[in-house]
């Protein structure tokens, strides 16, 4: 099984459609807190997180999906964040991650 | 004898809607208190603890003694108004019945009875009553004079800034601040037309009579008492919807807490009694570092009490609080401000969510063999420095240890507490209760006190000692089991608000420091240390802000001449650390420096 999952299997078209993706939510989120625009998207948190040292979970990949008004799923996979609160720690931008958390679970929460 | 006038009505009316409102209030709360706390109180009813409610409701809801420790002044302007006016109305109640026997007087012949002495042709010229009597309305009367100069110079008064009141309590102000220069009046004036009264109304009474001409006396005398009448009725009807309902929610709260009740994450009906205990004296405005530093102004306890008092509490509020405690620490009603401001939370947030967390089954990242357990806690993890240290001392000791998340572990569920979601948190509880009694540790140390604090507050680990690490290297070290070398370095101490404040460790690390070097406390220390502004509490103040407050805190550390700055919280570390201009190192890197083979 682990080499069917190194990615030799075929990837199915992930193609992001900004301009018909519905960004009402996102740019609520993005209105509340602006400093999310500063996100340069190196990774630290993902890469310092409690969550993702045991499960697959993915801030990084979130919230930038959010922001592209890419939602589904956001909210279930954002459930798993413990937010102890170390990605705001290291996140080189400043970013309120742990508040980013909730205002996002509060935003999606009907997703 | 009549003890009845027209002008008698609105005192007779706001009176009874008052006393019949918070008999209402106080049936509801009680009513609606959950079965846990009504088989305490009935538990704890019939013990010392009552006994020492009473004494404690002399002294802080009469004489206001913790505000006196605030500041003299502010201590005396809230004790002449509390315990002035109970004895106006103990020592007029002695009056009457002094020159009328025990006869039974309805109420309002009590307090106006000036009027009904003239009405009733009583002869009352007891010089010493009336001297007494006087004398206790000067005691009131310096009150609110000192209440209109607070409202001026707050500064003058300890507080460099007052509450911003609501119109509620504006009325019921306005209304209590004429309530004792109009009996002033009124008496004086009855003294003008028929003589007698002590040595305030009286003398006024002489003078005023030698001044305004009789008919003008005449036609006053009885609007003045209409006056004051009515004042005490407005202030009477306000009262149950403004700020002085905390007089009457003071004294059963004392009582509730005596018995041991308490609030939980879980909003309760006791919660109304603390909530509206709250005088809004202002006294936890100027410690919170939200307001100094930041200049926000809409955030600090007595605003948050009252948003939730009256439904209007928005989610912005709630989450702006570092929780630092430091209002808690001073506020003279005690109220568990903190638990409280957690429960708002958990009510908006606490979204039962049963999937969540299901994958902490069979997660393990422990290692090591020993009875005692080291928890690094999320935040050390940032900081291997101090994981490294505690190893070091660890070997030192020869201590066998068990690690429990040497390789990254599952967060102690503070920080979700903190935020309101208790129900998620408890999953994070069970998971480590489980995991340390796999394991059968006895000894649990923890370098990081969020994780301690949930550790003795919210687990239930009976049979494991947990410690924090400053007091397991303090044991260490009385013990003769770890040596160190002292040195010549100076440090100053920060206190971590979840560790000084929240769990009363102050002693240890500073004995752990002083073992090696020498310590100097910073302006603000113990109780009241400044909070480093990293506070998981907080989610709405940005980076630029939470560095604001660590500047302020960071200086003060730097002004004691130190040569490192020490804490013993990882969190408090990093904040300390990039507003620092000297090295800041955790108390377990200190000691790892210094140990003597």
């Amino acid at each position: 099984m682990a080499i069917l999952n190194f990615g030799y299997a075929i990837s199915r078209p992930r193609a992001i459609d900004v301009d018909n993706n519905d960004l009402r939510k996102s740019n609520d989120i993005i209105a509340e807190m602006p400093e999310l625009q500063a996100c340069i998207g190196c990774g630290s948190c993902t890469a310092s997180c409690t969550a993702a040292a045991i499960t697959d979970f993915n801030f990084r990949k979130l919230h930038t999906a959010v922001r592209r008004g890419e939602y589904k799923g956001v909210y279930d996979e954002l459930s798993k964040c413990m937010l102890c609160g170390k990605c705001r720690l290291v996140c080189p931008r400043g970013i309120n991650t742990r508040g980013l958390v909730m205002l996002i679970k509060r935003k999606l929460g009907d997703f | 004898m009549t003890f009845f006038a027209p002008f008698t009505i609105p005192f007779i009316a706001g009176a009874l809607f008052m006393f019949a409102a918070i008999f209402l209030k106080w049936l509801w709360w009680t009513v609606k208190l959950p079965k846990v706390d009504r088989r305490l109180i009935l538990h704890n009813f019939f013990t010392r603890n009552t006994l020492v409610a009473v004494w404690e409701v002399v002294r802080e809801s009469l004489l206001h003694i913790r505000i006196f420790r605030v500041n003299p002044l502010l201590g005396y302007m809230h004790m002449s108004l509390a315990f002035g006016w109970f004895l106006l109305i103990v020592v007029g109640w002695i009056e009457t019945s002094v020159y009328l026997g025990w006869e039974m007087i309805p109420i309002q012949g009590h307090i106006f009875f000036k009027y009904f002495t003239q009405v009733n042709n009583i002869d009352a010229h007891s010089a010493l009553l009336e001297n007494l009597m006087d004398g206790l309305l000067l005691l009131v009367l310096s009150g609110v004079a000192l209440a209109w100069f607070k409202r001026m110079a707050s500064r003058a008064m300890g507080m460099r800034r007052a509450t911003k009141h609501a119109l509620y309590d504006r009325i019921a102000l306005s209304a209590l601040w004429f309530v004792f220069p109009a009996r002033l009046v009124a008496e004086s004036l009855t003294a003008a037309i028929y003589g007698g009264g002590g040595f305030l109304t009286g003398s006024l009474g002489s003078w005023l009579g030698g001044v305004v001409p009789t008919e003008m006396l005449a036609l006053i005398y009885e609007p003045s008492w209409w006056f004051y009448s009515s004042v005490l009725g407005l202030f009477f009807v306000a009262l149950p919807f403004s700020r002085y309902m905390h007089i009457f929610t003071e004294i059963p709260l004392i009582f509730l807490r005596r018995w041991q009740l308490r609030p939980t994450l879980e909003r309760k009906s006791y919660d109304n009694f603390e909530v509206e205990a709250c005088s809004r004296c202002g006294i936890c405005i100027d410690p919170c570092q939200l307001q100094a530093d930041l200049g926000i102004h809409d955030t600090q306890s007595v605003y948050y009490l009252r948003d939730r008092r009256y439904n209007m509490l928005s989610l912005k509020v709630a989450n702006n609080c570092l929780m630092c405690g430091r209002c808690e620490a001073v506020c003279p009603v005690g109220i568990n401000l903190t638990t409280l401001r957690i429960n708002s939370r958990a009510m908006r947030r606490n979204i039962p969510h049963e999937g969540r967390y299901g994958y902490l089954t069979n997660i393990d990242r422990s290692s090591g063999v020993g009875k005692v357990g080291y928890f690094a806690g999320c935040m050390t993890s940032l900081l291997p420095a101090v994981q490294r240290s505690m190893m070091q001392i660890f070997n030192a000791v020869g201590e066998d240890v068990w690690y429990a998340d040497k390789d990254g572990g599952v967060c102690c569920g503070r920080p979700l507490m903190l935020s309101g979601e208790t129900d998620a948190a408890r999953k994070m509880v069970a998971y480590n209760t489980d995991l340390f009694r796999r394991y059968e540790i006895t000894t649990l140390v923890t370098s990081c006190p969020i994780c301690l604090r949930s550790f003795r507050d919210n687990y239930r680990l009976d049979g494991i000692e947990v410690l924090h690490h400053s007091e397991y290297i303090e044991r260490l070290i009385t013990e003769g089991r770890l040596r160190v070398a002292a040195g010549a370095e100076v440090y100053s101490y920060h206190d971590p608000c979840e560790l000084g404040r929240g769990l009363k460790i102050y002693d240890s690390p500073r004995r752990v420091i002083e073992a090696v070097g020498t310590l100097r406390e910073a302006e603000h220390n113990r109780r009241d240390a400044l909070c480093c502004g990293g506070s998981l509490a907080n989610t709405v103040i940005d980076d630029g802000k939470q560095q604001r407050i660590a500047r302020r805190m960071t200086a003060e550390l730097e002004a004691t001449g130190c040569d490192t700055i020490v804490t013993s919280c990882p969190l408090c570390q990093k904040s300390i650390a990039r507003t620092a201009t000297r090295p800041t190192l955790d108390i377990a890197e200190v000691i790892a420096q210094r140990i003597v083979s």
